[in-house]
C-alpha cells in the first residue's frame, strides 16, 4: 500500500538554521585548511554538540578526506527534511514488511520510513524537545541518530567509502555518517553525540509501539516516494542484494558477502561487528575489542540486536522464555550492562572503514 | 594567422551548410512521412528522457496534484548536472509524473533535435541510394542524452553496465548532456547536407 496525499495541496519549504553553541574542535593544520569546504552563506559558525571522547578511526583524517569523492549531486541536491510532519500509526499506509527506522526518546516514539529517507537521507527533527538528526545512507545501509543542538545537517553530495558525507550548517564541517567524526572543516577530529536508531520493519515496530508517530510524505518536496532508485528491500533486490558496490570500498574483506548486514559497534579503542543473521539465529554472540569482551543480544520482536560491554565476562544465555544474565531473567534491550551504541550496516562499508574489525558470526 | 579572405570561405561553407540543413529540415517536415517520424521520435525520446530522470513512472493507482509552496525558487534549484528540482507531482491512474520545468525544457530541446535528425534521415533514406546514410548515426547521437538522464542517484546506471563508479566516470556522466547536444547538431548538419532537394 502507498500513501496518497490529498488533491491539490501546497507543501512547506525548508526551515532556517538556529544559533547557539558548544565546544569547538582542534585547530586544523595549514594543509587541512587549504582543502577545507567553503562556509556557506547560511553558516553561522555555531557547531553541533560533540562528544567528550572521539571514536576509533582506522585511517587518519587526512587519508579519509583524500578518499572523499563526489556522489554526482551538488550540495543539498539531495535535500534534507527540515520541517518533518508526522501522523498516527493508524493513518499510515505502509506495508508491514517495509523498512522503517525507529526511535524512542523520552515520551516520543517515531518511525521514519526508508521509502521517504532514501530521497532525503537526513531529517532535522525535534524529538521529546531535543533537536536531533535522523540520518540514512542507502549505499551503506546505515540509519543513525545524532544530537544536532541548534544546527541542522545537510547532504554534502560527497561520499567516502560509499557513505553519506553530511555537513553541518553551522560550521560546514564534513561528517561521514558511519564515522560520526568530522574529517574536514573547523571541527575536523570531533565526534558527534549519537543515539540508537533501530532498523526494523513497519509491522514489527507498530506491534511493539502501537502509539508511534510516522513521518509523512509532506516533506516540502515533490518526490515519487514509492520509487527507490537503488532497488527494493521488500523483498531485497537491486543494489541492496547485489554483491557489487557502486564505488570501490576503502578496503575489501571477504569474510562475508559485501551486502550482508552486520550489527556494528565502535568505541574509542576499536570496532566489532556481529553478523545480523547469525545473531538473530543464535540469540547471543560474544566478541572483543582490544581484549574487552562485548556481548550482542538479539531482539526478535524488532529483528534487531543490542551490544553491551561485558568486561567481567558475565554469563548471558538465551533461554526458551528470553535471556538471562548470571541466571537472572533480563530483557534483550535492557541488560544491566553498559550498552554500546550499535547499528546495522552493510559489511563492505563496515569493513572498509574498519579494516581488521572483529567479526563474529 | 588567417586573413579575412581565408575566413570568408569557411564562413560561407558553414552558412551554406546551415541553409542546406534548414531547407532539408523544412522539406522533411512538409512530407507526411517526415512529419510522422518527427512527432513519434520526439515524443518517444522525451518520454524516455523523463523516465530516465525517474520523473515519470508507474506507481500505485490514484489521482493527485501536489505543488510545492514556492515553485519559482524550487524550479531553479539544481539536483544534479543539468537536472533541477520538480515543482509538482501529478498522478493519473498508475502514472506518476514529477514536473520540473527546466528538465522539461531541456528534454523537449533534446527531443526536438532527435526528432529532426530522424525525420531528415528517413527522408534521405527513402531518397536515391546515394543518400541512404545517416539514420543510424542520428539515432546514436541521442544516446548520450538518454544516459545523462539516468546518471542521477548514484549513479545507479553503472551497476547496470557493470562499471565501478569513480571520480572519472562521474565526470564523464556530467558531460554526457552537452555531448548529446553537440552530437545531435553535428549529425543534423551532416545528414541535412546529404538530402537532395529533388528528393523532398
Amino acid at each position: 500500500m502507498h500513501t496518497r496525499r490529498s488533491f491539490l495541496r501546497g507543501v512547506g519549504v525548508a526551515g532556517v538554521v538556529g544559533v547557539a553553541g558548544c565546544l569547538g574542535g582542534d585547530e586544523p593544520s595549514a594543509e587541512e585548511s587549504s582543502n577545507e569546504p567553503t562556509a556557506t552563506s547560511d553558516a553561522t559558525g555555531t557547531p553541533p554538540p560533540t562528544a567528550e571522547r572521539s571514536l576509533h578511526l582506522a585511517q587518519d583524517i587526512g587519508t579519509l578526506d583524500g578518499e572523499v569523492i563526489s556522489g554526482g549531486v551538488p550540495k543539498d541536491g539531495i535535500p534534507a527534511i527540515d520541517e518533518p510532519t508526522f501522523q498516527a500509526a493508524e493513518r499510515a499506509s505502509l506495508d508491514d514488511g517495509e523498512p522503517v527506522f525507529g526511535l524512542v526518546r523520552g515520551g516520543d516514539t517515531r518511525a521514519y520510513p526508508q521509502r521517504i529517507l532514501v530521497h532525503h537521507e537526513i531529517v532535522n527533527d525535534t524529538v521529546d524537545g531535543d533537536p536531533v538528526a535522523v540520518t540514512y545512507c542507502p549505499l551503506t545501509g546505515t540509519a543513525q541518530g545524532f544530537e544536532r543542538g541548534p544546527v541542522e545537517f545537510g547532504v554534502s553530495g560527497d561520499l567516502v567509502n560509499s557513505n553519506l558525507v553530511m555537513y553541518d550548517r553551522g560550521t560546514d564541517s564534513r561528517w561521514p555518517q558511519i564515522l560520526a567524526t568530522a574529517i574536514d572543516g573547523p571541527l575536523a577530529g570531533e565526534t558527534l553525540r549519537e543515539f540508537r536508531v533501530v532498523w526494523t520493519t513497519w509491522g514489527k515496530w507498530r506491534a511493539v509501539h502501537p502509539g508511534t508517530e510516522v513521518l509523512t510524505e509532506d516533506t516540502g518536496y515533490t518526490r515519487r516516494y514509492g520509487d527507490d532508485p537503488y532497488g527494493q528491500y521488500n523483498p531485497p533486490g537491486g543494489y541492496y542484494a547485489s554483491d557489487r558496490t557502486l564505488f570501490e570500498p576503502l578496503s575489501r574483506d571477504d569474510r562475508a558477502h559485501p551486502k550482508s548486514v552486520v550489527v556494528g559497534t565502535r568505541t574509542a579503542d576499536g570496532a566489532l561487528a556481529f553478523d545480523k543473521e547469525s545473531l538473530l539465529a543464535a540469540g547471543v554472540l560474544t566478541g572483543a575489542i582490544q581484549g574487552r569482551q562485548y556481548v550482542a543480544v538479539a531482539d526478535d520482536t524488532l529483528s534487531t540486536g543490542y551490544v553491551y560491554a561485558n568486561p567481567d565476562g558475565r554469563t548471558v544465555e538465551n533461554r526458551a522464555d528470553g535471556y538471562s544474565l548470571d541466571g537472572e531473567p533480563v530483557a534483550a534491550d535492557s541488560l544491566p550492562l553498559e550498552r554500546a551504541l550499535a547499528f546495522d550496516a552493510m559489511w563492505f562499508a563496515w569493513a572498509g572503514f574498519y579494516p581488521g574489525t572483529g567479526y563474529v558470526n | 594567422m588567417s586573413t579575412d579572405a581565408e575566413r570568408r570561405p569557411v564562413a560561407d561553407r558553414v552558412g551554406r551548410l546551415v541553409r542546406q540543413t534548414l531547407v532539408a529540415t523544412r522539406g522533411a517536415l512538409t512530407r507526411r512521412d517526415g512529419k510522422a517520424v518527427f512527432v513519434v521520435a520526439s515524443a518517444a525520446y522525451f518520454l524516455l528522457y523523463t523516465a530516465g530522470l525517474r520523473n515519470l513512472g508507474f506507481g500505485p493507482w490514484g489521482y493527485e496534484l501536489s505543488i510545492v509552496s514556492d515553485p519559482l525558487a524550487r524550479a531553479v534549484q539544481p539536483v544534479g548536472p543539468f537536472q533541477w528540482e520538480s515543482v509538482a507531482l501529478v498522478v493519473v491512474g498508475p502514472v506518476e509524473l514529477l514536473v520540473s520545468p527546466l528538465n522539461v525544457l531541456l528534454g523537449a530541446g533534446l527531443a526536438t533535435l532527435v526528432g529532426l535528425n530522424l525525420a531528415v534521415s528517413v527522408v534521405a533514406w527513402r531518397g536515391p541510394t546515394a543518400c541512404r546514410l545517416g539514420s543510424g548515426a542520428s539515432a546514436a547521437a541521442g544516446v548520450p542524452g538518454l544516459l545523462s538522464g539516468v546518471a542521477c542517484c548514484g549513479p545507479t546506471i553503472v551497476l547496470v553496465v557493470g562499471v565501478q563508479a569513480s571520480a572519472g566516470v562521474l565526470t564523464v556522466f556530467q558531460w554526457l548532456l552537452p555531448l548529446a547536444v553537440v552530437a545531435l547538431v553535428g549529425t543534423l548538419l551532416w545528414v541535412g547536407r546529404k538530402v537532395e532537394p529533388a528528393a523532398l
